[in-house]
């Protein structure tokens, strides 16, 4: 321990700048870990824990194929009684306007109170008061009047609202106001959401949300909870067709399902911050190292084993590594906020209403952050502590001649690297892993891995070519800056290799965005050839589950300047045990006005039209890649009729969503599931009409009432590409991160390097070398480290990107990008390192020029 | 005149309390000339040399380099006056070890800006004249001690300086490398009349300048001149037996 503090702590103080560059890396490596994990629990945990809080004492719930079930079914399922008590649910987002004008989302419950009230605790303010519930009668008459809602005291109080208070709240397509006739305690349902919540009568509930008649499940309590297993088996053998009994909290798991791809790619990302982190530590480590033979010898030949050396050093990456996680806690916590809203955008977008705060930062992640960060440090700095460990004794004595050998070229040094990317290569062939494209992750470390064990080698070829290049172009600054570049390969390989993998995955990411965008474009350009789109203004990032009223349907078809418009209806379906999108449309109009890609057959349409009047559908190819379906085959749906099975015709392109994507002409859709309501609505014009013109029109039609988005096809393209640029944001905030540390990751190096050479310096100014020229020749020295960085960093961020575009995203996403080289991008990042680096040689460079002692050189 | 030193003293301060390392140092070289400084371990004689070599300022008097005082010169232009007047040979660390011998010794004349080729030509013409032709690509760790010292003295003179400062140009070799680095910059001092000082604890390596001085305490002691003998190889030999 004294040694400890002697040896390395003292050090570590000396070395302020390194020292804290290392910590801020591991910091910000962890923050990232954790600011991820927090963001993917949030959305998670969001909806799982709603379920749980709105499930209440629900044991098991009765569901139906596709759109929830028919009210009347009830009737037919009189027999539930013998188990318990049943309940009638509705239950759906709505969005809220505030006074201010700002809106908000909330969750609504629709139910029979009278059933209710044994399944959930509603603790109504006014009679809690009273200490004392409601009775049946007096909860009944506050919800009589279809306008009534019950809303939260958290959600009043945060909004100034009170009882008898009048709200503005849009179903679906419909704002109206409503009253607020009580407010719920915080407990039992009211706690779901944050207080986003509201109750509603059922009947109300289905009024509201244009869908009479229908319900989203039937909720059972049993009498014999401990009975569970066996009444759900019971109660699942005498189910009409088409309905179903699952416990709630089902729901959730199938949820975790769809994002599972979405969170295991963002947590990738996340490692990679921390993987410059460890860079960073086996930096400083093998400094400390490489810097203090002597002394190690010293201590050596006063005899300190070897496992005492190896722990000093272990204990300093422990020390630096344990500070940092501790950082990085904290700063995670705070990226967090930025990162859940961020991604929950996308989720909202894409997947589910996620909630909007981080978890709060308990142990559970304090525990991973140190089983995570402290391991892979220690790992880190194991290499240059055992090279301590080695250190003779007699290496006190030796003196201080420059340690460095000059590498050299030896062709076994390139066995591994070579192994490493075949292994990439094998990996890159294999399928998915339960849905999860392992392999191609392991193909991306496994590149990333040979890069760096490539380093050395790279180095040696390019300071060989560079010696006359740099010195046409920076005269004798350059081939010296090359020089010492060349005389430390051992060195700064690391700090390259470090820059180099960041760098390479910027590249890589940049190029899979790039040409996903680029897919995107085309597939838009190609396929959104509608006039005008619309949907329930609820829909975007309320309720995914929002239908349009009749009404709204009737007055967009009757619009003199209206040829046709193709009621689409989509929701999601259990197919599996995953969530797939179940869609119909009109496949006439679609085929006689609008155009999609097709994947298979070769003539897409034709086969599309065969799909009308039969059993057969038409799959995306997210669809057709994640339950490996191709056309010819078939599929079977749940449906209310009982299972059926599908034929599939096409396979066709589309990016709006990994799920998956079913769809199915409108007749065979009745068939099956009954009349459709639609959920969005494409509208083709007739020759001549003028898009924005009509778009007026039918708002002003709809007037205050309905509440409906009408995206013209300029603005529906901007939406589309909107969507997707705030979908890959998280992305680049984590590239900035890497750059950030990676930079961080030359300049420390190069400031050691230039104290180590302190010697050296002091001669080149001693035999006429001026400051400027000790300056350019540093910062040419920095510029070259970010220069073989960057191109490494190219041609490893190209293969990346393939294992990214044709693996990852396939067995992830299940889509098929184009490759498209965003050659504008590449440019000026490449310029922005080169200054960048170039840049952090700044400090170096003024340490440097300030050298000049002779007696550096005159004594030994 | 190359060097006129008048009443120099250098104190080093910054330590513990200061050191008077030059105590009050006057001496004149002309063109030509070969000086040996000579005395103990400690005396003064790296940081006399310094001064000289324009690497440093003293803290009082006056050091003329070819009729410039040094004192009146900044940074730059002393940068530039070593650059272009003197060069430098010293005890342990004269090479960069990331550069081959031939780019080594051609360094003052491209530090200066000059052609590669120009540089590349004297530097060979040098090695050859030194004897490590055979050398000039490989790397200072590959080669002895002794043809290190005769690289180092290669590049010391390659840009034609006024003033060569060998600070103990041997005190690291054995005799028979020291005998021939002290010939070979007897040579030099001949041939192309090149003022050398040089600074040395040995008497051997004194014999071979034309004028000894000695010092003891930063200060000179006594000044010891060869007369009208010219340093030959014989009489440098005979001094060392
Ligand atoms: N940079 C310095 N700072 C402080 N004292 C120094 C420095 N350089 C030399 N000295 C001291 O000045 C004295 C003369 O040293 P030096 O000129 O190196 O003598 P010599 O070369 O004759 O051995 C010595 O006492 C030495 O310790
Ligand atoms: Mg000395």
């Amino acid at each position: 321990m004294r040694l400890f503090k002697q040896f390395i702590l003292r050090h570590l103080r000396n070395e302020k700048l390194r020292s804290l560059a290392t910590i801020l890396g591991i910091a910000l490596g962890i923050a990232v870990v954790i600011a991820i994990r927090m963001t993917n629990d949030s959305s998670l945990r969001g909806f799982e824990k709603a379920i749980e809080t709105v499930s209440g004492r629900t044991s098991l719930e009765i569901t139906g194929a596709g759109t929830g079930l028919d009210e009347l079914q009830l009737n037919q399922l009189d027999w539930l009684r013998d188990y318990g008590q049943v309940s009638p649910v509705i239950e759906g987002d709505a969005e809220v306007r505030l006074a201010s004008g700002r809106t908000e989302a909330i969750r609504v419950l629709g139910v029979d109170v009278l059933r209710d009230t044994k399944f959930r605790d509603y603790r109504i303010l006014e009679f809690a008061e009273k200490r004392r519930d409601p009775r049946p009668q007096e909860f009944l008459e506050l919800l009589l009047d279809p306008q009534s809602l019950i809303i939260t005291e958290k959600f009043a109080s945060r909004h100034a609202l009170k009882v008898g208070d009048r709200l503005k709240v849009t179903f679906a397509d419909k704002a109206d106001e409503y009253n607020i006739r009580g407010l719920l305690r915080d407990e039992g349902p009211a706690r779901a959401m944050d207080g986003n919540f509201a109750l509603m009568d059922i009947a109300a509930a289905q009024l509201a949300f244009n869908r009479l008649g229908r319900l989203d499940r039937v909720e059972i309590l049993l009498n014999d909870r401990s009975r569970i297993d066996a009444a759900e088996s019971e109660v699942s053998k005498k189910l009409p067709e088409g309905l179903r009994v699952n416990r709630p909290a089902r729901r959730g798991s199938q949820v975790e399902k769809m994002l599972e791809a979405f969170h295991f790619n963002l947590s990738a990302l996340s490692y990679i911050a921390l993987l410059v982190g460890l860079f960073l530590i086996y930096n400083t480590v093998s400094i400390s190292v490489i810097t203090r033979r002597e002394e190690i010898g010293t201590l050596r030949a006063i005899g300190v084993t070897r496992g005492k050396i190896l722990n000093l050093f272990l204990s300093e990456a422990a020390a630096l590594s344990t500070i940092g996680i501790s950082l990085g806690l904290i700063l995670g916590r705070f990226l967090a906020y930025g990162a859940v809203r961020l991604t929950s955008t996308t989720v909202n977008a894409l997947y589910i209403a996620s909630a909007a705060e981080p978890p709060p930062l308990n142990l559970e992640y304090v525990l991973i952050a140190f089983a995570v960060g402290l391991p892979l440090s220690l790992f880190a700095a194991a290499v240059p502590a055992i090279e301590a460990a080695r250190v003779a004794p007699t290496a006190a004595m030796r003196g201080s001649d420059r340690l460095e050998s000059r590498y050299r070229l030896r062709s076994r040094y390139l066995i591994i690297p070579l192994l490493l990317l075949a292994l990439a290569w094998w990996f890159s062939k294999q399928g998915p892993v339960a849905g999860l494209p392992i392999f191609g992750y392991a193909a991306a470390l496994s590149i990333v891995f040979g890069l760096a064990f490539l380093v050395p080698a790279m180095l040696f070829v390019l300071v060989k070519i560079g010696n006359r290049l740099l010195f046409r172009l920076f005269r004798i600054e350059g081939r010296l800056a090359n020089a010492n570049l060349a005389g430390s390969i051992p060195r700064v390989s690391i700090s390259v290799a470090a820059l180099s993998v960041s760098l390479s995955m910027m590249v890589a990411i940049a190029v899979m965005i790039g040409s996903f965008r680029e897919t995107v474009v085309y597939w838009v350009g190609q396929t959104l050839k509608a006039d005008l789109y619309m949907r329930p203004a609820t829909r975007n990032n309320v309720a995914t589950d929002a239908v349009f009223s009749s009404e709204v349907e009737r007055i967009v078809q009757s619009h003199p300047s209206v040829e046709a418009a193709d009621r689409f209806r989509n929701f999601d379906l259990v197919y599996g045990d995953s969530l797939v999108t179940l869609g119909t449309g009109e496949f006439e109009k679609q085929l006689k006005h609008g155009k999609l890609i097709f994947k298979t057959p070769a003539d897409g349409p034709a086969a599309m039209r065969r799909t009308i009047g039969v059993d057969a559908v038409i799959v995306s190819e997210s669809f057709a890649i994640k339950h490996q379906k191709s056309v010819g085959e078939e599929i079977s749906l749940r449906t209310p009729k009982g299972e059926a099975r599908f034929l599939v015709s096409a396979v066709y392109y589309d990016y709006s969503s990994d799920r998956g994507i079913i769809v199915m002409d409108r007749g065979t859709f009745i068939r099956w599931f009954g009349e459709p309501q639609s959920t969005s609505l494409t509208v083709y014009l007739r020759q001549g009409a003028d898009a924005d013109a009509v778009r007026e029109d039918l708002l002003k039609q709809l007037g205050e009432r309905y509440q409906v988005l009408i995206y013209t096809n300029s603005s529906i393209r901007q939406e589309v590409l909107r969507i997707f640029d705030s979908t890959f944001s998280i992305t680049y905030a984590l590239e900035v991160i890497a750059i950030f540390v990676a930079i961080l990751g030359v300049a420390t190096p190069l400031l050691t390097l230039i104290l180590e050479r302190k010697r050296e310096i002091s001669m080149l100014r001693l035999i006429g070398a001026d400051r400027r020229q000790i300056r350019k020749m540093v910062v040419i020295e920095a510029g070259l480290m970010g220069a073989v960085s960057q191109s490494l960093g190219l041609i490893v961020g190209l293969l990346l990107s393939f294992v990214l575009i044709y693996v990852i995203n396939v067995q992830s996403f299940g889509w098929t990008i184009q490759f498209h080289l965003p050659l504008g991008f590449l440019v000026q990042s490449t310029i922005l390192i080169l200054t960048a680096t170039a840049l952090s040689g700044i400090y170096p460079a003024r340490r440097a020029s300030q050298l000049m002692a002779a007696e550096q050189v005159t004594e030994e | 005149m190359i060097l006129v030193v008048d009443n120099v003293i250098k104190t080093y301060v910054g330590g513990e309390s200061p050191v008077e390392a030059v105590r009050g140092v006057s001496m004149e070289l002309r063109q030509g000339e070969m000086v040996a400084i000579m005395g103990p371990s400690g005396c003064g004689k790296s940081t006399l040399l310094h001064l000289c070599g324009a690497m440093d300022r003293p803290t009082s008097g006056d050091l003329l380099i070819e009729g410039v005082n040094i004192n009146k010169l900044n940074d730059d232009q002393l940068t530039r006056l070593r650059r272009e007047r003197i060069g430098f040979v010293f005890q342990f660390f004269n090479l960069l070890p990331t550069l081959s011998v031939g780019e080594n010794i051609a360094l003052p004349l491209l530090l200066d800006g000059g052609s590669e080729s120009e540089a590349a030509r004297r530097a060979s013409e040098l090695a050859e004249r030194v004897g490590l032709s055979h050398r000039l690509r490989h790397y200072p760790q590959q080669i002895s001690g002794g043809e290190m010292q005769r690289a180092a003295i290669a590049r010391s003179v390659i840009h034609k300086p006024a003033l060569l400062i060998a600070d103990d140009p041997t005190g690291n070799l054995d005799s028979d490398n020291g005998e021939k680095v002290l010939k070979l910059l007897g040579e030099l001092n001949r041939e192309i009349g090149i003022t050398i000082l040089l600074a040395t604890h040995s008497a051997e390596t004194a014999a071979a300048a034309g004028r000894v001085i000695h010092m003891r305490d930063g200060k000179v002691e006594r000044v010891v001149v060869r007369g009208a003998l010219q340093p030959s190889e014989e009489s440098a030999t005979h001094a060392i037996v």
